[in-house]
């Protein structure tokens, strides 16, 4: 029953960390109602303790004394020009004030209410808050914490709630971090790293791969790593996708990743839909995937950022952990397909912008290796790319990169998926990068 | 006054009691789009906008000749007696008659697309001037039908609100400077009030309605504006939590609690996102085509992370308002849902028959919320009608719009619009219940009542952003309350 104490007095008394009910509802898993007693009985033990130890912010809701709101209802407007019949005038209607004060306000914030309906702790810090703003940071983080569907604990559950069933339908990724409103403007990079919780792991594998210690030296092949762990998820709306990943992921980073980096939270929780349902060819994703891509490639740049930044408890990072072991799990059924392909596509390496041509259409799916090399033939290729999509030729390079994807994994999931640690996949991945067609566009562009 | 004293027993200022609270299970929603204002798919924009004037005026023109009639006829001044007239045209100079028409507003102020035309201005800029009426009287009334205009003078129009668009029927005579010398004015008045039900009552009898009109005490609705998720200001993010927070019913005690249980409906009324402010930024890098880091997807991003923490418990009418990444002319379509990339999974399939968890709907929007009719816009038309007059009281504006059955008299005139061939939406065929409009100054409320027993609440909704009020409506009485949040 005391751990809530423990943990308070470790964050707040020790960390300088201010906690709301709301972050503390849902760092313990307690209703709401309890975690805002907790606060208060800490906060009184603290400072029966030591006077001043912590403070507290309320919130206070109830019916404000009349004379308090004078501003209340419009009823003063000169209405000259009204219809005369129907004098204009506003009712008088009743507000209700929640107000958030702290605690040293707190008696004068009462003494102007009329009645007071509720009232309660809202928040413990080690210091008086004296910009209320700031508490919408520890509020983000509190939603970050929250479930990934369905209502958060303790908010009211509504049993008519409806939901779009689509296959392929993105779901909220768990854990995902809504950006911190105030630190929108002035950081880009500091800006991503909490926003790219999910998305991060994703990347993760490839840091691991390349080392902890000397990244930058290996800058480039982890980059070319994650231009292709953003390309293989897109397997369904390949085709439709926008070219422009590839060039984007391997060269061009900074002007245009910036850009996106604002966006990192709106990728960061298709992409794990995309890569587990990658065989549902759904109709409106295509938007989806050109900004998922784009997600990935964020990575690359505020990556060493985002972990450092990182201010999260043993917990979370243990959770992520596990999670990334899983996306590993993922990331090697991509890796599958990319190896297999890669002996045949060597010779190409002159060319790589022939390459997307090797492929089949969609309606060959089950074709192997022969069927790769009857779709050498460019030109057909690329008329029926058009037919279909109406797209660009170019898109032809993601059209391929998916769909080879697309076949190869049932062959290879029941052997590898589950049981594959994580250093193996490190390891095929590593091996299969600079084999594999991205290391030869790199090469393209390289040479340019 | 309340002292700490008085509130030291209050549930929560206590130790941990350790008792299980139960899940507050929130009230059903009651709620049946209608879908007056949305425009086909394959609409073109080649013809010209008169058809939305005549259109209005035959549609409108009977209630008010009615009216004119019921009032003028038999009327005598002067040993003469008022006869009807049909056509604007057939005034004769000297007879006292009354004549229908709409109006229009010669201002001096006003943009004028003949002036645009004759000066080559081909491209027309959003207008930046705050009033179009002048002062010094340059500002003139007119009258005019397919078959011709003529000027309106008298002192009558001192006491009403008149812009361009509304249909009026005037009685007086034309003077010898073939002006027409107004004694009285009439307009439609409220139209024809559906019954409370209706619609549910009609897809009862198509359907077996699962969710019939329940017995549900003291339901409430809740109406926001001008939330204004923003990129760059933060200065309310607290508040917009504490309103989450508040909606969610997690913030307060257990009482407080169970009375937000009952907010069946969230309404959004417009402008939920700010575009942010551009910083212009001379680049040395040539780019070409469209410059994506010139789009900051920040404050769609709040909004959707905000909707997608409240749709769970609640659901959500989203309007979109001038703000909003919606197209900028009346009627204003949904918000696409591709801008929620997490609440999307909320909103119907397009052509569901069933409404979206998250409706995005048109604006302004029509719909019937617990058995009443609502009407709703995000305020660009009161906005616009404000410019045309002297004072500022958009609810005697609201009622003027219900007078004259018309919810954007200023379309096509100086309110940006389709240009409707077929049917002009903004006539009110049927009188709401509940008429709000978003984003206004300030909050106010009134009800109005029509000729025939009609009833109708008016509620100017205040920009949350600015007032940090929302407006709870109770679904039994319509009786309307305010919650302010303040940090």
């Amino acid at each position: 029953m005391d751990s809530y104490q423990k943990l308070l007095a470790e964050s707040v008394l020790t960390e300088d960390k201010v906690f709301t009910y709301r972050l503390l509802s849902r760092t313990l898993r307690v209703h709401p109602n309890t975690a805002k007693q907790m606060l208060y009985d800490f906060h009184k033990t603290q400072n029966d303790r030591r006077p001043g130890a912590v403070h507290a912010t309320y919130l206070v809701h109830g019916a404000k004394k009349a004379n308090v709101h004078l501003n209340g209802g419009d009823g003063d407007v000169d209405m000259a020009h009204s219809s005369p019949d129907n004098e204009s005038i506003s009712e008088d209607i009743p507000v209700l004030t929640l107000s958030l004060v702290p605690e040293d306000q707190l008696k004068d914030t009462l003494a102007q209410y009329e009645e007071v309906s509720s009232i309660h702790v809202y928040s413990v810090g080690p210091n008086p808050v004296k910009d209320m703003a700031l508490l919408a940071d520890v509020a983000q983080e509190a939603l970050s914490l929250g479930p990934a569907e369905g209502p958060s604990p303790g908010s009211i559950v509504n049993s008519g709630v409806r939901r779009r069933e689509r296959e392929g339908a993105p779901r909220p990724a768990p854990k995902t971090a809504p950006q911190p409103i105030s630190k929108a403007v002035p950081q880009p990079a500091a800006k991503a790293a909490p926003a790219g919780k999910t998305a991060k792991q994703e990347a993760k594998p490839s840091i691991f791969k390349s080392t902890p210690a000397s990244s930058k030296a290996k800058e480039e092949p982890k980059s070319t790593q994650a231009s292709k762990d953003a390309d293989t998820p897109t397997s369904s709306a390949a085709a439709k996708k926008p070219p422009a990943s590839l060039k984007r992921g391997g060269s061009a980073n900074s002007g245009i990743m910036q850009a996106f980096s604002k966006a990192a939270s709106m990728p960061k929780k298709e992409k794990p839909s995309a890569a587990s349902n990658p065989a549902t060819p759904s109709g409106d994703d295509s938007s989806m995937h050109v900004m998922s891509d784009d997600g990935e490639d964020d990575e690359d740049v505020p990556q060493p950022k985002a972990r450092a930044a990182g201010r999260k408890t043993k917990k979370q990072r243990e959770e992520e952990l596990r999670r990334m072991m899983e996306e590993e799990d993922e990331d090697e059924d991509e890796d599958e397909p990319e190896k297999a392909p890669s002996p045949e596509e060597e010779p190409m390496e002159e060319a790589p912008a022939l390459e997307p041509v090797t492929e089949e259409p969609a309606e060959v799916v089950t074709a192997s290796e022969g069927g790769r090399r009857r779709g050498k033939r460019r030109v057909m290729r690329k008329k029926q790319i058009m037919d279909d999509q109406g797209y660009l030729v170019t898109i032809q390079e993601q059209g391929w990169e998916s769909f080879s994807e697309d076949e190869a994994p049932p062959a290879t999931k029941a052997k590898t998926a589950s049981s594959a640690p994580a250093a193996a996949t490190a390891k095929a991945a590593k091996k299969g990068a600079p084999k594999g067609s991205q290391g030869n566009i790199m090469s393209f562009f390289a040479k340019k | 006054m309340v002292t700490l004293e008085e509130v030291r027993d209050k549930s929560l200022l206590q130790k941990p009691s350790g008792d299980a609270t139960e899940a507050l299970e929130r009230s059903s929603s009651n709620y049946h789009p209608l879908h007056t204002f949305t425009l086909g798919r394959d609409l073109q924009y080649q013809q010209q906008f008169a058809d939305i004037y005549f259109l209005r005026l035959t549609k409108i023109k009977p209630a008010v000749e009615k009216v004119a009639e019921a009032s003028w006829e038999g009327t005598v001044i002067g040993g003469e007696k008022a006869k009807p007239v049909d056509r604007v045209l057939d005034v004769r100079q000297g007879e006292l008659c009354w004549v229908t028409g709409t109006v229009y507003m010669d201002m001096p102020l006003k943009p004028n697309i003949l002036e645009d035309v004759s000066k080559d201005r081909w491209i027309s800029a959003p207008t930046t001037i705050d009033k179009y009426y002048s002062e010094d009287g340059g500002d003139s009334v007119m009258l005019e039908d397919d078959s011709g205009r003529i000027r309106l003078v008298g002192e009558i129009f001192d006491q009403y609100v008149l812009v361009t668009g509304c249909i009026a029927a005037v009685l007086g005579t034309e003077n010898s400077n073939g002006e027409f010398d107004v004694i009285d004015v009439k307009f439609a008045d409220l139209a024809p009030q559906p019954e409370r039900w209706e619609l549910s009552k009609q897809k009862e009898e198509d359907v077996e309605m699962t969710d019939t009109p329940s017995p549900d005490q003291g339901k409430k609705i809740a109406i926001v504006s001008g939330l204004e998720f923003s990129g760059s200001d933060t200065s309310y993010a607290m508040e917009l939590n504490l309103l989450l927070e508040f909606l969610l019913g997690e913030a307060l005690d257990p009482t407080t609690q169970g009375e937000l249980a009952h907010i069946s409906r969230l309404i959004v009324a417009g402008n939920s996102t700010v575009p942010s402010e551009e910083v212009v930024e001379k680049k040395a890098m040539k780019k070409y085509g469209y410059d994506s880091s010139s789009y900051n997807a920040l404050p769609s991003q709040l909004f959707d992370d905000f909707l997608s923490e409240l749709l769970p418990s609640m659901p959500i009418t989203l309007l979109p308002g001038a703000s909003d990444p919606a197209n900028s002319s009346y009627p204003q379509q949904p918000i696409h849902a591709a801008m929620f990339p997490r609440a999307k999974t909320y909103t119907s399939i397009p052509d569901a028959a069933e409404p979206g968890w998250l409706d995005n709907v048109t604006n302004p929007w029509e719909g019937e919320v617990e058995g009443w009719r609502f009407l709703g816009t995000g305020g660009q038309n009161i906005d616009d009608m404000a410019k045309y007059v002297d004072s500022d009281d958009r609810l005697g504006m609201m009622e003027a719009m219900c007078r004259w059955r018309c919810s954007a008299p200023t379309a096509p005139d100086t309110l940006w619009a389709y240009p409707f061939q077929d049917d002009e939406p903004f006539v009110m065929k049927e009188c709401p219940h509940l008429y709000f409009i978003g984003s206004q100054p300030e909050f106010g409320t009134r009800v109005i009542h029509g000729p025939d027993g009609q009833a109708v609440r008016l509620i100017s909704v205040p920009s949350f952003s600015k007032t940090r009020e929302i407006v709870l409506v109770d679904a039994e009485t319509l009786d309307v309350s305010r919650v302010k949040i303040s940090v």
